[in-house]
């Protein structure tokens, strides 16, 4: 693949400020912070769908950005991977401004809820993520053995099931190349068996050195797979960090996810 | 672990996005179904042009000097590519609307802006993609040309080309219009409904406003019919050329500025205005633009050769005052027969239409009313004939020249024929239905090689 560095380490802020960061990000966390996404807002008419959204992306790390139906998960997630117009706000790649226009150059955003060319197969599918990213046969297939797409290679988009829709699109983003993926709604359509296998998917892809961004509205789901969560509701942040932060910050000390979301919002 | 850094694809390969946007097309029901539907139409617009044809051919044979009037471009070609025109005008949307509406409403559109392609790479592969899809449909007309041909009909290949390329700025520019409609609307049905106000508002300004007096004649030189009309007469126009390629890349620009989710509506509407000033410029400037050529074997739009080249030598200016009402049938006739081939004669020639604004029947006193005046330097005459044979010994004798000999020979013979008729029912009503059928078949295939290729790999190691 033929890729080249626009925003190389060096360019990044060595003691940038960061304007809001998870309470216990540790000072080495600070330095590997991929992505900050500084104060956007975002109305629809009068009604404010997100208000001064801040918050940061470390790297390699599962960040789970958990709320209730409506709480702007989908409005976030679209507004940093840049296909959202916003009000107001910034995004930073490793401290430099990074204009929407060019956000498809470090981040993928698999949105949910779409079956892309659904008259295709999904192997002309596939083979067009490949092609666009220069992709080997074997790491289609390595791609397609993870995810577990292999029995409905042959089937039409619109013929698949919730779940293999959504395997689908797991494996157009294990395609493509970006360092960040943003991921709406990943588990949606799984049991738990196949939600543990795609868990353990996106661990392993972590370890890789892939960051991941999930909007997630089960919490126990978002409990089995991030490293850290973001809770939003009304579209405004009510808390960040991990779940023995948002613990400490709500002083229920074993409290599941579940408990601490509720007491927060 | 490896450290993300932001990434830019260079030369991204095109290949691929052009195959999807192919296989996108091939996919879809909406062009094998138009296909389906063109094969009648145009193939009874064949039939009945074929049996006219055969019909007027009849006397030509019987009398030589009525066979000089039979022009297969005329009676045979015009009407069958017509049926093509009233295709595209109201099918073929549909297939180019696919072409974005279809990845909008299924939420790929999100998917497709994030790949490593500019928005106008993206456009281009699009507008790729309605070029195909028009060369797909243009197959029928294609199979009648061809039969025609196999038929003993004479084709005159620059007469044939050039209807066919008029017809192919049609599609692409209709194609452009759709894009541009599918990028500006949420479903693909109101795409649709922008389209249809574009081409069949054509037809409306082509039934109301045609021949009307100044402003009106001007809106309705706008209409997306006339792109057709100075092919069929057997001209090509430089000037529409490069018009109709400014108009399909403001479209396509103007697809540009919409497609991409992340803009805001006010940038996208101040950048819109922006290439629609430019393009109104561009569309302004090739007005300017005189070069045209004549095409047809019968040279209809031009003098006789030695005139054209007498014409060409008068360096003066030549004003023509035509005391006229635009939907006079007389001015019709001047415009054809005089004024059309002068200004593609002579080097500078201005017409003024003296009753411009006025209507056929305020001018029913006016004792000048038909009059056209034609004044060669500080010369001038008048006449109220709409014929050459008349005008151009006067202009002659205005310049100080002596008419050119008549030259020998040269008169166009005619091409009668009368063709069998059921060779042509039998392909557009069963062949080529058929064709097409298993053309869809074929395209509905799905592709073994990556599934293939994995499965065996996947298979030798479970060995």
């Amino acid at each position: 693949m033929v890729f080249h560095l626009v925003s190389p380490d060096r360019a990044i802020p060595s003691h940038s400020a960061l304007p809001m960061v998870a309470a216990s990000a540790s000072e080495q966390a600070r330095d590997q912070v991929l992505l900050r996404v500084d104060s956007i807002t975002k109305q629809y008419a009068d009604q404010a769908v997100l208000t001064d959204v801040s918050f940061d992306i470390q790297a390699g790390e599962i960040l789970g950005i958990i709320g209730p139906n409506g709480a702007g998960k989908t409005t976030v997630l679209e507004a940093v991977a840049g296909i959202l117009p916003i009000d107001e706000g910034d995004v930073r790649w490793r401290g430099k401004p990074l204009p929407p226009s060019r956000r498809h150059e470090a981040i993928f955003y698999l949105p949910d809820g779409v079956r892309p060319y659904q008259e295709q197969s999904v192997t002309r599918v596939l083979s067009f993520f490949a092609g666009v990213y220069r992709r080997s046969i074997d790491e289609i297939a390595d791609a397609i053995e993870s995810v577990g797409l292999t029995p409905v290679l042959h089937k039409r988009v619109h013929a698949l099931s919730k779940g293999y829709s959504r395997r689908l699109m797991l494996t157009l983003g294990l395609l493509t190349p970006h360092p960040l993926l943003l991921m709406d709604e990943p588990f949606d359509g799984f049991d738990l068996r196949q939600t543990r296998e795609i868990v353990n998917l996106l661990r392993a892809e972590a370890v890789k050195g892939r960051t991941f961004v999930l909007a997630i509205h089960q919490l126990a789901d978002a409990e089995r797979v991030c490293d850290r969560f973001i809770l939003l509701a009304d579209g405004r942040v009510r808390g960040i960090g991990t779940l023995g932060d948002l613990r400490a910050r709500t002083g229920i000390s074993s409290g599941s996810l579940e408990d601490v979301f509720l007491a927060l919002t | 672990m490896r450290l993300p850094e932001t990434f830019r694809v260079q030369n991204a390969p095109l290949r691929p996005l052009l195959v999807k946007e192919l296989w996108d097309i091939l996919g879809g029901r909406a062009l094998w179904t138009m296909l389906l539907l063109m094969c009648p139409l145009i193939g009874y617009s064949f039939f009945q042009a074929v049996s006219l044809y055969g019909e007027a051919s009849t006397a030509g044979l019987q009398l030589p000097v009525l066979a000089g009037s039979l022009s297969p471009l005329d009676g045979v070609l015009v009407p069958t590519l017509g049926a093509f025109y009233v295709a595209v005008t109201l099918l073929f949307p549909f297939v180019a609307i696919r072409v974005l509406g279809q990845e909008k409403e299924s939420g790929a559109l999100r998917l497709l802006v994030q790949l490593p392609y500019r928005s106008s790479t993206l456009i281009a592969a699009k507008l790729a993609a309605v070029l195909a899809a028009w060369v797909l449909s243009s197959i029928p007309s294609l199979s009648a040309i061809v039969i025609w041909g196999m038929q003993g009909g004479h084709l005159s290949a620059p007469e044939t080309l050039n209807l066919l390329f008029g017809h192919l700025l049609y599609g692409l520019l209709v194609g452009a219009i759709a894009l541009f409609a599918a990028s500006v609307s949420e479903s693909a049905a109101t795409a649709a409904i922008v389209t249809l106000a574009f081409t069949i508002g054509s037809w409306v300004l082509d039934f109301t406003v045609a021949g009307q007096p100044a402003l009106l004649a001007w809106i309705a030189r706008l209409s997306l019919t006339q792109v057709l009309r100075t092919f069929e007469q057997g001209l090509l126009s430089a000037g529409l050329v490069v018009g109709i390629g400014a108009a399909m890349f403001g479209f396509a620009a103007l697809a540009k500025v919409w497609l991409p989710p992340g803009v805001q509506l006010r940038d996208k509407v101040i950048r819109s205005i922006a290439w629609v000033l430019v393009v109104a410029l561009a569309l302004g400037l090739t007005t300017q633009i005189k070069l045209s050529f004549d095409v047809t074997e019968d040279r209809r739009n031009s003098f006789p050769a030695a005139d054209q080249h007498l014409l060409a030598s008068l360096a003066q200016p030549l004003v023509v005052t035509v005391n006229l009402a635009p939907e006079d049938p007389r001015y019709a006739d001047l415009q054809r027969n005089v004024l059309a081939k002068l200004e593609r004669a002579l080097p500078k020639v201005s017409i003024r239409l003296v009753s411009g604004r006025q209507s056929l029947a305020s001018n029913a006193g006016d004792d000048r009313y038909g009059e056209v005046e034609y004044t060669y330097g500080t010369r001038s005459d008048v006449s109220r004939s709409t014929s050459p044979r008349e005008i151009l010994p006067m202009l002659y004798g205005l310049a100080g020249v002596s008419p050119p000999a008549p030259a020998a020979g040269g008169d166009y013979p005619g091409y009668p024929l009368v063709a069998g008729r059921q060779v042509a029912l039998l392909w557009f009503f069963v062949g080529l239905p058929l064709c097409i059928v298993l053309a869809w078949w074929w395209s509905r295939r799905l592709p073994e090689p990556i599934a293939a290729r994995s499965r065996r790999r996947f298979t030798h190691e479970d060995d």
